[in-house]
């Protein structure tokens, strides 16, 4: 009796301890014949809905093949994505930001695409720039599914009433900034938010004819502190007399609502033109797209791919992966559900026949953009592995600058000391 | 096989799931742990064995980490005490005794319930928001409001009122010790003619001072090993100016956002040698303010 009874619990043992390590769905073929692809992206529910939209399309078309779907939101995403990717169990097709793409495809995670290039991906109708977004050494590690550009996006008509003009001219320099930020301030009202640390500074290196960081990714970028201390003391002088919010202020803005230009109590906003549509709607009033201040301005701007879509190097289905991405970037039809929210389409073929279907917000950051094109400088290569804590160090820094606790010269050495060793691992 | 070696096994047979456990998923990872301390490991790369460079960069190159052990030490020496204090006070009040003292006890433990949640912390942002109910509260008293998000000290003490309202389990515990005293010793002390403080300093804290002791180590490692409300407040930041960057905070941005796990690894190990360390100064100190009752003093 007792002898059977542990043979039962021995047996439930096992069962629960085989059920524990029983593999979850694999990516290889199935049963009937399929190709099965995983893909995996983070976003909104608008996105996750359209994106499900344009899988099934593409299954319709291509009955051989089946897409099973992951996503997550950004936070969620790089959480899952990191242990998957250390244990080569990526999914086939996996949405990058160009934060991460270098650590991704330094630690041989992501597959070259050239091969594929022509093949089963055609760039017949993109420029060369673009493609080589997703350039890290000599290999393409991602396609580049849009394109964001930096602007300022600014509300005219409050412009107009603060006697700064009907609009802000291509070609304004920092010295315009400098005196129409007086002209609002004395009215009491902010010019700008403020400019995020190492977008906007990466852009006044460039616009000097540096770079936030080294091409190959083992230091800075820049060998002139005093550039550092010139922009950073610009932007504490902004605080200073009242054209940008106060640090303390800004930590209550946790929304694009709360944004003192949709309340009327600020010009405009520096920021990505793909937040350009966002701020349009919950604003609810006109809103215009300007460039950049100079001098340099063309330097200083590059198309930043928005995210990248990357093949796994453990997919065992890298030609149909490949096949799908031809899809997305190139499909016209799949392009008017996806309507630019993964930045500005990089096949010309796609931007034409999206011209009538997009809404006019849209199609002032389309327009935008295409200035962008002919009036920027190609990006360069991505950032490298170890940027991510060298943004929040610079916006630490920042930080400590804007309370007056540091100054920008005692800021710059510091940045410099610790961004180097963060880099040079 | 006789029977006491066969009683035995059915004993390990039963315990065996928990020693599986232990060892896979407890001292397994944290030999791992204690391993990749020593090398540069980027979670995709193997480990490169580095020495004790970490443990050094840790002290000598690294002002973010000498930031979060400061704030990490003003939270737990600002809080715990404070905390104590609160939860001793509320177990005097509760130990009084009335009708209802079942339901108050209830509704003072809820709070640590629920206190370590996401949610708590997303009403607590709220709370001290800059026109939340907590600076109304000071406006209407004639002060002036307070930026809790914009000033660091004033973030970490926001976080540090956190920790002081989650009093229930140290309270409870304090109720049970004060249950425990005899009510003669008291009685005994009016006979002679001690007021309400004698009382206080000469019979219930000594009689408490053991329940006190546990207490103090139980709520100091739990205080240093804080993480949610700090990672909710600040939106994972630690800001502003790394004011609220509690060490376990930085620990989880240096392995999860930065990917230097051998460096996070250090850092988890300097934190068990900080936390026995206190630990251990706590424990000797006892000697000269813990009475227990077998001592007969």
């Amino acid at each position: 009796m007792r002898r059977k009874s542990l043979l039962l619990v021995l047996g439930m043992m096992m069962v629960l301890l085989l059920a524990a390590c029983s593999n979850e769905g694999s990516s290889s073929g199935s049963d009937d014949g399929k190709v099965k692809l995983r893909i995996a992206w983070w976003g909104d529910q608008p996105r996750n809905d359209y994106t499900t939209k344009v899988i099934e399309m593409y299954e319709e078309q291509n009955p051989d093949v089946e897409i099973e779907a992951e996503y997550a939101s950004w936070d969620d995403y790089w959480q899952k994505l990191s242990p998957q990717a250390a244990a080569n169990e990526l999914p086939d097709i996996v949405q990058m930001d160009v934060s991460y793409l270098a650590q991704y495809a330094q630690g041989n995670k992501l597959a070259d695409l050239t091969p594929f290039l022509g093949e089963q991906i055609d760039t017949s109708n993109m420029t060369e720039d673009y493609v080589n977004g997703g350039k890290i050494n000599d290999g393409i590690y991602g396609m580049n599914t849009g394109v964001n550009a930096v602007g300022f996006h600014y509300d005219p008509e409050l412009l107009e009433e603060l006697g700064l003009g009907s609009e802000i001219a291509e070609g304004w320099t920092w010295e315009d900034y400098r005196s129409m930020s007086d002209k609002a301030a004395a009215q009491g009202v902010y010019f700008d938010t403020h400019l995020k640390p190492d977008v906007f500074f990466d852009y006044y290196l460039r616009s000097n004819g540096a770079r936030l960081y080294a091409e190959d990714g083992s230091g800075l970028g820049y060998e002139d502190d005093q550039l550092f201390v010139e922009f950073f003391g610009m932007i504490a002088e902004q605080v200073d007399k009242g054209a940008t919010p106060t640090p303390d202020v800004l930590a209550q803005v946790t929304g694009i609502e709360d944004d003192p230009v949709v309340k009327g109590e600020g010009v405009g906003i520096f920021q990505w033109s793909n937040q350009f549509v966002g701020l349009k709607q919950v604003a609810g009033k006109p809103l215009e797209i300007a460039p950049m201040p100079g001098p340099g301005t063309s330097e200083g701007l590059y198309l930043k791919p928005s995210m990248f879509f990357s093949v796994s190097q453990n997919s065992q289905h890298k030609e149909a992966a490949a096949d799908f991405l031809d899809f997305f970037m190139n499909d016209v039809e799949a392009n008017k559900l996806i309507l630019g929210d993964r930045g500005v389409p990089g096949s010309s073929e796609v931007k034409d026949a999206l011209k009538n279907e997009v809404s006019e917000a849209q199609q002032q950051v389309f327009e935008y953009v295409e200035w962008a094109e002919t009036n920027s400088s190609p990006m360069g290569a991505p950032d490298p592995a170890g940027a991510g804590e060298v943004i929040e160090l610079l916006d630490t820094l920042a930080e400590q600058i804007s309370y007056g606790q540091l100054s920008p010269e005692d800021a710059a050495k510091s940045f410099r000391s610790q961004a180097e060793g963060m880099l040079g691992q | 096989m006789n029977a006491r070696v066969r009683s035995n096994l059915w004993g390990y047979f039963f315990i065996g799931p928990f020693i599986i456990g232990f060892l896979a998923f407890t001292i397994v990872p944290m030999l791992a742990s204690l391993y990749f301390s020593f090398t540069s490991y980027g979670l995709f790369d193997s480990p490169k064995w580095i020495g004790f460079e970490n443990y050094i960069k840790m002290f000598t190159e690294d002002p973010r980490y000498i930031q979060s052990l400061k704030v990490t030490f003003i939270y737990v020496l600002g809080g715990v005490p404070l905390r104590l204090a609160f939860a001793l006070l509320v177990a005097m009040l509760l130990n009084a005794g009335s009708r209802a003292v079942g339901w108050y006890r209830t509704l003072y433990y809820l709070p640590s319930l629920i206190g370590g949640s996401v949610a708590v912390a997303i009403m607590w942002r709220n709370i001290f928001g800059d026109d939340g109910i907590v600076n109304l509260a000071l406006e209407s008293v004639g002060l002036d409001a307070i930026r809790w998000f914009g000033e660091p000290t004033a973030a970490l003490w926001m976080l540090i009122f956190l920790s002081i309202w989650q009093f229930g389990s140290s309270m409870l515990i304090f109720l049970a010790g004060l249950k425990s005293i005899p009510a003669s010793f008291y009685e005994a002390a009016s006979v002679d003619g001690a007021n309400f403080i004698q009382k206080f300093f000469r019979i219930t804290l000594p009689m408490l001072s053991p329940v006190l002791l546990f207490n103090i180590i139980m709520q100091t490692i739990s205080a240093f090993m804080t993480f949610v409300p700090a990672f909710i407040i600040s939106k994972g930041t630690g800001g502003p100016l790394d004011g609220t960057l509690l060490y376990s905070l930085y620990l989880f941005k240096q392995g999860f956002e930065y990917f230097n796990m051998g460096y996070a690894s250090a850092m988890a190990w300097v934190m068990l040698l900080i936390v026995a360390a206190l630990t251990g100064i706590i424990f000797w100190t006892s000697k000269y303010w813990v009475h227990y009752e077998s001592e007969g003093k």
